[in-house]
């Protein structure tokens, strides 16, 4: 019966295409908006995770950099620096901002970098160097060669020129790039030479962060000391927070699309089919062997559609950041857990659709050639 | 076209299944583009009902959100001195991130002067600041979290008490809170610090040519609300119409695939009826005309029953999470029966081949 119901399923190409093509597609809308999220997510936390720092110290109460503004007098680098176990203290300055490159206006963060800092750092420069310097500016590839700017020429940061002196990569996310300045530049333009934005802190070698962490707040005052790994789980947890009922919103339609197109698929087959599970029927076979053969179906559907749908997505994810500079979808395996379990609904429930169709056929109905 | 229609709603099962398909695909574009138009809506909220029609930013900034902007001290008093200006309102802004139920949620803190302008130009219930310990939280926001007139708020390890609550001011991305500015420049340690000014244009003045006095000043832009408002919208949908439009091109395909999945079959179905039609000398031009109307027949049906889905979803959603603003505007509609037409031409093609194969004397042979 099992081969039976695959070569049913496999006989007619088209409607196979088809229907494969719809559960894929279904599959393609949750899978790519999961991906879509989680790669926000990813690079929303990429400079922090990429900044060598293994301590970020904000002002007292600020746990995100995303949208958050921390101020801390320069003092406290100092005070931090003293803390047993710290190895360096790099402080960093930083805001929300407009990158003027040739005719494009991108939002950035700006990051202003101290001379030789230990962290914090663009930590893919593609072209140049990534020490900005005074004067100087290091801006994301993507937004310079879609401004069509390179090496030496001029960009608009914090209403001031700078010179490119360097291309980085892994800058970009869907809201904003990164941009980088000298701290020095930063304060003049800024109007604030005894502030920084955060501390990124580097430790012992036999120190533990979380430790060091705690000491900090111990013993400076007005501060938050969060390892690496908590500020950036901090910093995808706003994009997760944010996202959680759009993505439930989007999901549940994705969900609905899928199992109708599913349901229809089956349906239709087995709608065509009817003469065949006639004779079937008038040759001894049971409701449940043919109920088994529609259920084969579904599942070998819905395994193919799924198969699809990744393989789209995958496709989409190569494609997507080539088009889009600021875009990409990172697909997981748990967005592909999910997918599979509604998969398997589709399944079930599209199988359960024909069930009335085959319990009322006549086996006579084959013979009377209908 | 009669032909058409019996081949099609023959079989109501496959017909309603195909039918609900092409409306859901439908309704999630509907729902995609109401989304947008609503954050578009939200986001331009606070200059929507602000004081005055020029805004003043840190120069080289032309975004309310998305942009920090700190002006030149003393730039107030120089904006105050042009000729033709009536009234400034300065504000220092800032995007915060509230822990709320160990939420994390996003909210655009203004600071401002309540007897010069910028604040909430709702207030349901309390008043509005008086002291720097004092804040007016968005409604809806603390309607999700159960917070109160009287209640207090952490904000980056200060306390807040809150005084009044605002109406209009809640959006899916952020939500307004409004402090004293002598607040804000504390809570950022950044004493004197002004953000931006919303000028009040004397009457009989045209703006334009006050924004333009304004602009001469040194380290500041001056631009039209109306300017601030578009690039601001402009910004919103740098970050999200590749998105959507991404998901939007997902929808029509299963749509396409839908009805070209319904069609298909009842072609293949009919096979003989065709090639009776064909015997007595229909050509297959007269076929493909069936087949289409069948298409466009279904596609109409899924696309007025989308139209009608996303409505009452949207209505749903919004009850439920009255942060979201969906909008449906009357020429979505049209858009919607165009998509439906588009999904119908293209799922006609998936026939084409079995009718352009048909042999006339199929039917004879069976």
């Amino acid at each position: 019966m099992i081969r039976l119901a695959i070569r049913n399923l496999f006989q007619n190409r088209t409607r196979l295409i088809i229907s494969v093509g719809g559960v894929a597609l279904a599959l393609m809308l949750i899978l790519s908006l999961d991906g879509i999220v989680r790669w926000i997510q990813t690079r929303v936390a990429a400079y922090i995770d990429a900044s060598e720092a293994d301590i970020w110290v904000a002002q007292a109460g600020v746990r995100n950099m995303h949208m958050a503004s921390s101020s801390l007098s320069s003092e406290r680098a100092l005070e931090v620096g003293r803390v047993e176990g710290v190895d360096s203290v790099t402080p960093i300055l930083y805001l929300t901002n407009v990158v003027v490159a040739g005719e494009e206006r991108t939002i950035s963060y700006i990051i202003g970098l101290p001379e030789e800092a230990q962290a914090g750092r663009p930590w893919i420069v593609s072209a140049g160097r990534g020490d900005p310097r005074p004067g100087g500016a290091v801006i994301d590839q993507g937004i310079a060669e879609a401004s069509g700017i390179g090496l030496g020429d001029r960009v608009e940061l914090l209403g001031a020129d700078f010179e490119v002196v360097g291309l980085s990569g892994g800058t970009t996310s869907l809201t904003n790039s990164i941009a980088f300045i000298s701290s020095e530049d930063f304060a003049r333009l800024r109007a604030s030479p005894d502030t920084v934005s955060f501390l990124l802190v580097r430790v012992e070698a036999s120190a533990p962060p979380d430790k060091i962490a705690r000491l900090i707040e111990d013993q400076v005052e007005g501060v938050t000391a969060q390892t690496r790994e908590q500020f950036s789980a901090q910093e995808r947890k706003v994009v997760r927070d944010m996202s959680t009922d759009l993505v439930t919103i989007m999901n549940s339609v994705g969900f609905l699309i899928g199992l109708a197109v599913m349901g229809l698929t089956v349906y239709t087959a087995t709608l065509s089919r009817r003469a065949e599970y006639g004779v079937l029927k008038a040759l001894g076979a049971r409701n449940r062997d043919l109920y088994l053969s529609v259920g084969v179906q579904a599942l070998a559907s819905v395994v193919l559609g799924l198969a699809a749908g990744l393989a789209f997505t995958l496709l989409l994810a190569g494609i997507v950041p080539r088009i889009v500079s600021n875009l990409g979808l990172e697909v997981s395996l748990e967005s592909l857990g999910k997918v599979a379990t509604a998969s398997l609904i589709f399944a079930s429930t599209a199988a359960l659709l024909p069930i009335r169709q085959i319990r009322g056929l006549d086996p006579a109905v084959v013979f009377r050639g209908k | 076209m009669l032909v058409a229609r019996k081949n099609l709603i023959q079989e109501k099962t496959r017909f309603a299944l195909s039918v609900g398909g092409v409306a859901l695909a439908i309704m999630l574009v509907l729902i995609l583009d109401g989304f947008q138009v609503g954050m578009y809506r939200q986001i331009t909220s606070y200059l929507d009902h602000s004081e005055g029609s020029l805004v003043v930013a840190q120069e080289g900034v032309v975004n309310l959100i998305g942009a920090t902007s700190l002006l030149p001290l003393g730039t107030r008093a120089q904006v105050e001195a042009v000729e033709g200006v009536q009234g400034v309102a300065p504000i220092l802004s800032q995007f915060v991130i509230l822990d709320l139920h160990d939420k994390k949620q996003p909210a655009y803190l203004v600071g401002y002067s309540p007897e010069l302008g910028g604040g909430p130009w709702e207030i349901v219930e309390g008043r509005e600041p008086e002291v720097d310990e004092e804040m007016v939280f968005d409604r809806v926001l603390a309607e999700r979290h159960a917070i109160g007139v009287g209640d207090r708020v952490v904000l980056m390890d200060r306390s807040y008490r809150i005084v009044g609550l605002s109406g209009g001011t809640t959006s899916w991305m952020t939500s307004f809170l409004f402090l004293r500015k002598s607040a804000v420049e504390s809570l950022l340690l950044s004493p004197g610090a002004t953000s931006f000014l919303l000028v009040v244009v004397a009457d009989g003045q045209s703006p334009e040519i006050i924004r333009d006095r304004i602009s001469r000043l040194s380290g500041v832009d001056a631009m039209l609300k109306s300017e601030v408002q578009a690039n601001d919208s402009r910004l919103l949908a740098r970050f999200f119409s590749a998105p959507v439009r991404l998901m939007t091109a997902i929808a029509f395909l299963v749509g396409v695939l839908v009805v070209g999945l319904v069609i298909y079959t009842a072609t293949v179905e009919r096979q003989r009826e065709y090639g009776v039609l064909k015997a007595l000398g229909a050509r297959n031009r007269l076929l493909y005309k069936v087949v289409l109307a069948q298409a466009a027949l279904a596609a109409l049906v899924g696309t007025g029953l989308g139209i009608l889905l996303a409505r009452a979803a949207s209505a749903a959603i919004m009850a439920a999470r009255p942060q979201f603003l969906v909008v449906m505007q009357s020429e979505m509609a049209g858009r919607a029966i165009v998509i439906g037409l588009g999904m119908g031409l293209l799922a006609a093609l998936f026939p084409a081949r079995v009718l352009a194969g048909l042999a006339p004397a199929e039917v004879f042979r069976r």
